[in-house]
């Protein structure tokens, strides 16, 4: 053991404080930074070589000290990889519950705004029309109160086909999102190999890396495979790989592009496509998406398009058994195939078949369509099994209602474990500012006890200098 | 477990977010008035609210229908005052003519005074209630007595309107019950009776208007005995719908004082988090450091 030596020894410690300090600084600054974890100083101690002495002037002899072996990035996979997934859900989540809820919305339930209200004013002009068959006015009313009808259906099926459109609007920006953040995936991943191979520090890259995944997972439920021993992470989709390394596939989106489509049959949903195949995509935004534009939306549309169909042919089998004030026999009072294009056939209170018995005058044809509003009369003229105009309506609201709440109540849970998966992580990952504090103080006083050292070897060594004289 | 800035940041906007939103929710609730706003706060709600509506919406038009039909017997139950006071008139008429000793002139003058009530009369039959005869059953015509026959044109067929969910009732008066097809012919015949002065005749004549009397006084009683049937009924419904509104809100308004107290205790939790969330958040080693 030398004086020289134990100089050596003395700034290597400076040299490891100085490290220590410059990574507590970057953890401090980063302590609000998303995604940043923190790292620490992994450092360990260098035996002195035996025959290192001073008068043996072997200058190439191993000298003690500490040597930093790695600045360590802080990040559990699992817990990172469960956040992955849980974020994922709950995107899937929202994206239907959004879609849906503006389907919800459009229906104006329960109210005096909705579709309910509208029919049963139709159905109850009759009641005015059955007691005053010959009036202009009462005629007039039910024919606008039918318009209004159909114009409601109408609104509330194109409004329904509008989110559908807006939905697949936003599938498409998700999948070229995705493609984007992929590609994006790909180049960290090839920047990290790099830097890998000649040695530069990857942290930060590696962080940047597992944003990139977290939002691969939220768009299209990517999951993270082990990575590399190089610091790669690939990325699959339901086992189709997106990333793998640093090649990025793309994903196309195909498929129908209308709602007609999609109700079509054979149904032609969009679909997420890699080449020829279809992507299976169980999770993330896309997946949301995917269940809103395959079954939740068109289920919306075709239960309205029964309804008026249902009501459309109750409507119009009362009606062709009556006829009108002049006798003439009762024709088709709604046309159309679906809630979309229904419409009113009858243009003046002449065409409306209000009477029982051609040739009379007993408004007794109106009373029967009146009475088209009570469920069960409606369920009698279309035939056993079949459910009024009305009771279709109600279940239509029950059914999305029912959807929705179960929606937002997996919202909920989907939150609570994202963030118990958030908090886990950041816990595990994250900055703690006290502990930062008393390391910084820990290296302080390191960096000034390695300074003492070298001050007290000088002046031995100035002793010694001075023996001499 | 291990304590972070950002964990514990996380933790806290959470907890404030959660106990924020509930604040919200009970605000909306509050200042809508409503508890069930769309299908999803309670689709069960939903579903038998929509149908209590329709119900309510149901029972208000059988109250306008009983109002229409109020309308249409009270105009049957003037036309038929008005036939018996002119039945009236007329067998007083026949009574004076029965006297022997009548001058021609006075004859003449009885006569045409039965000719005119006889027109009278036709015009009374005729009432309309908007463009519908009352007396004339679901004819096509506007006409239950032929002005200028006289003849019966109308039909025994019913006009009815419903006027609960299970109940409708007639609204008219048929023609036949209000010696429509017959009055017409008596005061023709009677007239000319007693223009030829055929004493037998007339004593016929007279006894056919009592009879036709009573026919439309029975008439008038049956019109008052709806109108009172429409009383009964419009209660009942009106009563009925009053339990729809009712119900109604109750399915789907707040419930203030319990909504209120939710609202309090809320409040008082997100003050109590965002409390704990400005201690915690406030010191750190560096306050004790120098």
């Amino acid at each position: 053991m030398s004086g020289f030596s134990t100089m050596n020894t003395a700034i290597s410690g400076l040299l490891a404080s100085q490290r220590a300090l410059d990574v507590v600084g970057q953890n401090v600054v980063n302590a609000n930074t998303p995604g940043y974890s923190r790292q620490s100083v992994r450092v360990s101690s260098v035996g002195a070589s035996p025959s290192s002495t001073l008068h043996t002037g072997n200058a190439q002899a191993v000298v003690g000290g500490v040597q930093i072996d790695t600045v360590e990035r802080i990040r559990d996979t699992f817990l990172e990889n469960t956040r992955v997934a849980a974020g994922a859900a709950l995107e899937a989540v929202k994206a239907q519950t959004s879609a849906l809820k503006g389907a919800e919305q459009l229906l104006s339930e329960p109210g005096d705004g909705g579709l309910q209200s509208v029919m049963d004013d139709f159905f109850n002009s009759w009641h005015d029309l059955a007691q005053k068959p010959t009036d202009e006015g009462a005629g007039a009313v039910v024919i606008q109160r039918a318009k209004t009808v159909t114009a409601q259906l109408a609104f509330v099926s194109n409004g329904v086909e509008e989110r559908w459109e807006t939905s697949l609007q936003e599938l498409r920006s998700t999948v070229s999102e995705l493609n984007q953040a992929a590609s994006d995936l790909a180049k960290i991943n090839q920047r990290i190999r790099e830097s890998h191979v000649v040695g530069r520090p990857v942290n930060e890259l590696l962080d940047q890396r597992d944003m990139l995944v977290r939002k691969l997972g939220e768009l299209a439920g990517g999951k993270p495979s082990v990575q590399t021993e190089d610091g790669m992470v690939s990325v699959n989709v339901n086992g189709l790989a997106l990333v793998s390394g640093v090649r990025a596939e793309q994903f196309t989106l195909s498929g129908g592009t209308t709602l007609a489509s999609a109700l079509a049959t054979p149904a032609d949903p969009p679909v997420v496509t890699f080449g020829q195949s279809q992507v299976s995509v169980a999770s993330g935004k896309a997946a949301g998406l995917l269940a809103a534009l395959k079954t939740d939306l068109p289920g919306v549309s075709q239960k309205l398009d029964g309804l008026a169909v249902a009501l459309r042919d109750v409507v119009n089998t009362v009606h062709a058994a009556g006829s009108t004030t002049t006798g003439a026999p009762g024709g088709l009072f709604f046309d159309g195939t679906g809630a979309s294009n229904l419409s009113v056939v009858p243009t003046v209170t002449t065409d409306l078949a209000v009477a029982a018995t051609a040739g009379e005058i007993d408004g007794n044809n109106a009373l029967a369509i009146a009475d088209l509003g009570i469920d069960a009369n409606a369920e009698a003229v279309l035939g056993p099994g079949s459910t009024s105009p009305s009771g279709l309506w109600r279940n239509l609201a029950a059914n999305v209602g029912t959807q929705v709440q179960g929606l937002e109540r997996g919202l909920e849970v989907q939150q609570t474990v994202l963030t118990t998966a958030d908090i886990a992580v950041e816990s595990d990952a994250g900055v703690n500012l006290d502990e930062e504090m008393s390391s910084l103080l820990l290296f302080q006083r390191s960096y000034q006890a390695s300074a003492r050292v070298i001050s007290t070897v000088d002046s031995v060594l100035e002793t010694l200098i001075n023996l001499g004289r | 477990m291990r304590v972070t800035t950002r964990s514990s940041a996380t933790a806290t906007m959470r907890g404030l977010e959660t106990s924020l939103s509930r604040v919200q929710e009970l605000q909306n609730q509050l200042s809508s008035g409503k508890q069930v706003e769309r299908p999803s706060d309670d689709p069960a709600a939903t579903v038998s609210s929509m149908k209590l509506r329709s119900q309510k919406r149901a029972d208000e038009q059988y109250l306008r229908n009983i109002d229409d039909a109020r309308g249409r017997l009270s105009l049957a139950d003037d036309a038929l005052t008005s036939l018996s006071s002119q039945i009236r008139r007329a067998q007083d008429l026949l009574t004076n003519a029965r006297d022997a000793a009548l001058s021609d002139d006075s004859r003449a003058a009885i006569k045409a005074e039965l000719v005119e009530i006889r027109k009278s009369m036709i015009d009374t039959y005729n009432a309309r209630w908007i463009d519908r005869p009352v007396f004339g059953g679901t004819i096509a015509g506007e006409n239950a007595v032929d002005p200028t026959t006289g003849d019966y044109a109308g039909n025994d067929a019913p006009i009815v309107a419903r006027i609960s969910r299970d109940v409708t009732m007639r609204m008219d008066v048929k023609g036949t019950d209000a010696a429509a097809d017959v009055l017409p012919g008596i005061l023709e015949q009677a007239a000319a009776d007693v223009g030829n002065d055929n004493q037998t005749a007339i004593a016929d004549d007279q006894a056919a208007l009592s009879d036709a009397l009573s026919t439309v006084l029975r008439a008038l009683g049956d019109v008052g005995a709806r109108g009172s049937q429409l009383e009964t009924s419009e209660q009942n419904v009106d009563s009925e719908r009053l339990d729809f509104v009712s119900r109604i809100s109750a399915n789907e308004d707040v419930d203030l004082p319990y909504a209120i107290m939710n609202l309090q205790t809320s409040q008082i939790a997100y003050q109590a988090s965002l409390g704990a969330a400005s201690k915690i958040m406030q010191t750190s080693l560096m306050d004790f450091l120098r």
